[in-house]
């Protein structure tokens, strides 16, 4: 089920960064060098059937590259 | 936790990682976490090449059958 998030994300918090990330080589390898973080946070998101759900997110992202590969760790309503 | 149809299978299969090529590694076994509000939304919990465990479309993956052998070399690493 593919999600939008829908709006603010809030209680953003770092989780790891550069080689503290599992994977970094990955992400670098298809997103590009950069200051990689690991971060998380809670939004709601709209689901691919509608529904709305309250949500703990994960990214990485980077300087002047953004956000990647935001996954949804766990609902929280 | 109740499981999930897709854990009759302790594990899958990646057959589409193009929204998460970094977390998901195509044709790569994954371990399936039990899950039944993933389940009820179309969505399977595994542990991505993170580490950790996340929610995505079950349509991302096939269940398979592994030989207990594998299946405990899998579970040692994981």
């Amino acid at each position: 089920m593919k999600f939008d998030i829908i709006d603010e994300i809030n209680n953003i918090e770092l989780i790891a960064k550069g080689s503290g990330i599992r994977g970094i080589n990955r992400l670098r390898k298809f997103y590009g060098l950069g200051n990689w973080k690991k971060m998380k946070g809670i939004a709601h998101i709209r689901l691919s059937s509608g529904k709305v759900k309250l949500a703990e997110i994960h990214w990485y992202e980077a300087h002047g590259i953004g956000k990647k590969e935001i996954k949804r760790k766990k609902y929280l309503e | 936790m109740k499981e999930s149809k897709h854990n009759l299978s302790e594990f899958v299969v990646c057959i589409n990682n193009s929204d998460y090529p970094a977390s998901l590694e195509l044709h790569k076994i994954y371990r399936v976490i039990a899950d039944e509000d993933a389940s009820e939304e179309g969505d399977i919990r595994v542990i991505d090449e993170s580490g950790e465990d996340y929610l995505y479309p079950s349509s991302y993956f096939v269940p398979i059958q592994v030989p207990q052998t594998v299946e405990e070399s899998l579970l040692r690493v994981s």
